[in-house]
């Protein structure tokens, strides 16, 4: 019940923070960096993601599932 | 026209920022007065060409696995946002693999994958096959564009080619941008088709190693489907913050087997592997062992995110995976990396990553002789349960002509257990789970031309 109520007061501070979330696109000066792209790495993501599903039962996740490869 | 080219110029993050939009009115001026639209539109000629390439080397200790890749991925900027992405992959792997069958206290004899020929392992030691040798080419193609204002969509082709089998595949994305691009919903599709055509055919499930030069337990080739869906959110939470969470589904369906897996078959007492004496005139395996037998559909789903956030320099990227399947495998992955400025052209970034698995439902070290068989069954050590650390660090320099360069070092360390039920007699006195670990080494170089 503790737990409960406690996840309540995280989802409703999460929540009132939502309408704060984002920015004025005058404000992107940090957020247009390259090394703040989510994706800005495509290659070394890519080799690891063919190394970890060739090694691990999982794949994927940040893109589609992997494979493509008889290593697994 | 020329105000279209001017437009290329800002980028689509900062298109509506107020200097951008001073510099279009600028340059838009210009044009009015016939002055400086050329040589704007020269500048917009630049940098169509990005490549980034890298140069991978994998080497696993005890002269395991070893694998040299190089990847060479090239994208063309079209204007108006509109990208074609090439990567070309080669792969060339030597080395050593574990077959799934256990240690014994004796050397054993094994007939290799071909049926042509056959391989012994030590006594003590976990059985390696070292007949593992291939040679990979993959190609990706993806064209990428906006769709009116607010809408990406993408689509791309893969296609890859080793000894044993062939891949490929389709996939499809669309994504909206909501609340002045904080938010972004994304949803892809992916389908690939692949042609398994295994050294020495496809041996039936659960059938035995037999001796060198007879094959009639093997067919000849098979294949597998899998269809991927995936949908995301990315927001952004402050002016230096940015988040993405992935939901995904993915099916397989066919033949899900490793071919040259096997498991041993034990005495149930002594747990030691029942013997078996090869044809007279015939070499072959002095054990009795069996292929392994997967179910041949496998549903996955993984939630991911990630993090990433800037402290005005350094910047620090966490991300966790959850994966399930319908196997029993669950698995956490956390990963953090921290990119650390030096000076105003180098970084370093130091690399770490977590990963655990519970072991496959169908999971077996090893089977027991005298009762029933399951219906699937495998020992190959990548369903079973194990603990993963990657940790690693990485060096960049920017060049004064807008490339980088990048050198990448990495330490793998896998170590799992056999379940203790699943562990008879003599088994717990000697190396269940071949533990691996493994270098990576990479140099990377990305650079733009026109």
């Amino acid at each position: 019940m503790q737990r409960t109520r406690g996840a309540l007061v995280i989802m409703v501070f999460a929540l009132s923070g939502c309408a704060n979330l984002g920015v004025e696109p005058w404000e992107r000066d940090v957020l247009a960096r390259p090394e703040m792209s989510l994706d800005s790495n495509p290659v070394d993501a890519a080799l690891d993601d063919h190394i970890y599903f060739s090694k691990e039962a999982s794949s994927g996740g940040r893109g589609f599932g992997g494979g493509g490869c008889g290593c697994n | 026209m020329r105000l279209q080219l001017i437009d290329d110029t800002t980028m689509n993050d900062e298109r509506n920022n107020p200097k951008n939009i001073g510099a279009a009115l600028t340059a838009a001026s210009c044009a009015l007065l016939g002055t400086a639209v050329a040589a704007k539109a020269e500048a917009q000629e630049l940098h169509r060409w990005f490549f980034d390439t890298a140069l991978l080397y994998y080497g696993e200790s005890d002269d395991r696995v070893q694998d040299l890749s190089a990847t060479i991925g090239a994208t063309r900027d079209f204007g108006d946002e509109r990208s074609l992405g090439l990567t070309l992959t080669a792969d060339t792997l030597t080395g050593a693999s574990a077959s799934g069958a256990i240690a014994l206290d004796r050397p054993q004899t094994f007939t290799s994958p071909s049926g042509n020929a056959f391989y012994t392992t030590a006594a003590g030691e976990v059985p390696l096959d070292d007949t593992f040798l291939d040679t990979r080419f993959a190609l990706n193609v993806n064209w990428s564009q906006p769709l009116g204002r607010l809408y990406n969509v993408s689509g791309g082709v893969g296609f890859s080619t080793e000894y044993d089998y062939t891949h490929l595949g389709v996939n499809l994305g669309l994504s909206r941008d909501f609340d002045k691009r904080n938010t972004t919903l994304s949803v892809g599709l992916a389908y690939s088709q692949d042609d398994i055509d295994p050294v020495g055919g496809a041996p039936l499930p659960l059938s035995q190693m037999l001796d060198v030069g007879i094959q009639s337990n093997k067919l000849s080739t098979d294949s597998k489907d899998v269809i991927d869906l995936l949908f995301g959110v990315t927001q952004v939470l402050g002016r230096s913050t940015v988040m993405r969470v992935n939901y995904s589904y993915s099916q397989s369906s066919g033949y899900l087997n490793d071919p040259y897996k096997i498991l041993s078959v034990v005495d149930p007492v002594t747990g030691d592997t029942i013997t078996r004496v090869p044809t007279v005139g015939l070499s072959g395996p002095d054990g009795v062992y069996l292929y392994e037998s997967r179910p041949d559909s496998r549903a996955k789903q993984s939630l991911f995110s990630e993090v990433k956030h800037s402290f005005a320099g350094p910047v620090l990227h966490v991300s966790y995976r959850f994966m399930t399947d319908d196997w029993s495998i669950d698995s956490h992955t956390l990963e953090t990396r921290f990119r650390w400025p030096v000076g105003s052209s180098n970084f370093i970034e130091p690399q770490l990553r977590f990963y655990t698995q519970s072991e496959a439902e169908f999971y077996r070290s090893s089977l027991v002789s005298g009762r029933a068989l399951p219906e699937f069954a495998s020992a190959d050590f990548r369903l079973g349960q194990f603990d993963a650390t990657t940790i690693g660090i990485k060096f960049g320099h920017r060049t004064a002509g807008g490339g980088e360069w990048s050198t990448r070092l990495e330490y793998y360390q896998q170590s799992g257990d056999v379940p203790e039920e699943q562990i008879i007699g003599n088994q717990s006195g000697r190396e269940q789970y071949p533990d691996l670990s493994a270098v990576i080494l990479q140099f990377a170089y990305r650079f733009k031309l026109q």
